[in-house]
């Protein structure tokens, strides 16, 4: 799966790096850094989660390769089902 | 213009009958839940004007939908936010640091501030702030098996951690609460002459920190440089005041807020007491169901946002507690779902104002929560009595007995 971060749409919510520090990386004012990131298969649910909860919608999941993160996506909320 | 009067540009027909001051539930409500009582709004058009709508009477725009209020506040050429809200108390223009700064300013100072409450820096503060927590709740289940959550938890807690922020001692605390609460919520003679004591004050420790020197946030700003310069005195003084202010009673609020819903739901309480790694996720439920903030923007311009003539100076509204029940952003918005996922909430605003302090604030919450959770326990609402809460600028809850006899 790959995420495209729209650097300039961060405000340093760190949302992401809350629910994957391993995934999203901050700076030292707490702002994602920035270039695309490629998650490893086993992260894609947790990566995911981290992109859908970004209040400013900064992180995207690139689209083109979402046939393997269809599981993730597919899932309904906890609770919500 | 006179007070709560309708502009000549707003047509009737957009002139809401909500405010966040003075409509049902918004006054002090025993057991009043003044943030879903904001949610009727979500019933109406996406923005209309409502002339009752701050605490000095003038009217504004409400935005009702997240997606238009992350619009607004991300658009900081159209919508600035000085306001000079504390310093128009003392009849005085200046503006709270970084609040009240327009961008490209705003981001300087932005800067200058941003590492000193990042993630990286808070995570060096938790001990700190445990401890803090420990200690209150560990006197306060020795002391009995009952307790006002915010006065002998809530409020003490916030306030301390920030007087360790600045470098303060504790025995200061029940002054600075005394001053918080007569700002925030004091009347038009104690809210003037509060503003005048919190100002005195930080000047006073500018001027001590700088004489001597020691390893704190006001010596750090007093020893910075912005754009190869040193702060003015009013700079200081508009970060120190912002620090103060920020950082007292949401903080609080939110904490009596949490603790009021778990007192009223057993179940989700031994959930989170049984199940602790699940406060940080539930930590952010929270914060999407119980907000404190309405956020204000003043219009630099004449726009036309969604059907409604917005004028150069008009007031808009982002209330936070709006954003946050809204149906087209957040499935069944009224249920507190303290497992809910992908949960973008607006507790700490949108755009490049979102709160420096978030946080820390975040940490003080769950921190909170896991030590109180970890050391009392089942509690309840204490029986004859009922929490008043109020809506306002700052949504809060004056007292929580809670009781676990």
């Amino acid at each position: 799966m790959h995420i495209v971060v729209h650097k300039t749409k961060c405000q340093g919510h760190a949302r992401c790096w809350a629910q994957a520090p391993n995934i999203f990386k901050l700076d030292d004012e707490g702002y994602v850094l920035p270039g695309d990131i490629n998650v490893a298969q086993e992260d894609e649910l947790l990566a995911s989660r981290a992109v859908r909860s970004c209040p400013e919608s900064a992180l995207e999941i690139d689209r083109t390769s979402a046939a393997r993160f269809e599981p993730a996506d597919m899932q309904p909320s906890a609770g919500e089902a | 213009m006179a007070l709560n009067q309708v502009p000549d540009h707003v047509p009737p027909e957009m002139v809401g009958d909500f405010s966040l001051f003075t409509s049902p539930g918004m006054l002090p409500t025993p057991d009043g839940d003044p943030q879903a009582a904001t949610a009727c709004v979500h019933a109406g058009p996406p923005i209309f004007y409502s002339p009752f709508n701050t605490r000095d009477g003038r009217g504004t725009w409400v935005i009702t939908r997240a997606t238009d209020q992350r619009r607004v506040l991300q658009d900081a050429d159209t919508f600035s936010s000085h306001r000079s809200i504390f310093a128009s108390a003392l009849g005085e223009n200046w503006p709270m640091i970084p609040l009240e700064l327009d961008p490209p300013a705003h981001g300087v100072f932005r800067s200058l501030l941003n590492p000193l409450l990042s993630p990286k820096r808070v995570t060096a503060l938790e001990p700190a702030v445990r401890e803090r927590a420990i200690a209150l709740i560990d006197s306060i289940a020795a002391s009995g098996t009952s307790c006002d959550v915010m006065k002998d938890f809530a409020l003490p807690f916030a306030v301390s951690i920030f007087l360790r922020l600045l470098g303060l001692p504790d025995h200061r605390l029940h002054t600075f609460v005394g001053w918080a609460n007569d700002l925030l919520h004091g009347d038009d003679v104690k809210r003037p002459a509060a503003a005048r004591t919190i100002l005195a004050f930080i000047d006073e420790l500018a001027a001590m920190r700088r004489e001597e020197p020691v390893d704190d946030f006001m010596t750090f700003i007093l020893q910075a440089q912005v754009e190869g310069r040193r702060l003015t005195d009013e700079e200081v003084r508009g970060i120190g005041v912002l620090v103060f202010v920020a950082g007292l009673d949401t903080v609080a609020a939110a904490i009596g807020f949490d603790l009021a819903f778990l007192a009223r739901h057993p179940e989700e309480q031994e959930l989170l007491r049984s199940e602790p790694n699940r406060i940080v996720l539930a930590a952010e439920e929270l914060l999407r169901a119980y907000p404190t903030v309405q956020i204000i923007r003043v219009a630099r311009k004449d726009i036309d946002f969604e059907g409604a003539p917005i004028r150069k100076g008009d007031y808009v509204s982002c209330a936070t507690m709006i954003a946050n029940r809204d149906p087209a952003e957040f499935e069944c918005p009224e249920t507190i779902d303290l497992m809910r996922e992908d949960n973008r909430h607006a507790a700490f605003g949108y755009g490049p104002h979102r709160c420096l302090g978030s946080h820390l604030a975040r940490r003080e919450i769950v921190i909170g929560l896991e030590e109180w959770l970890a050391r009392l326990p089942a509690f309840r609402i204490k029986e004859g009595t009922a929490p008043i809460a109020y809506g306002g600028h700052v949504f809060g809850i004056e007292n929580l007995i809670v009781d676990w006899s």
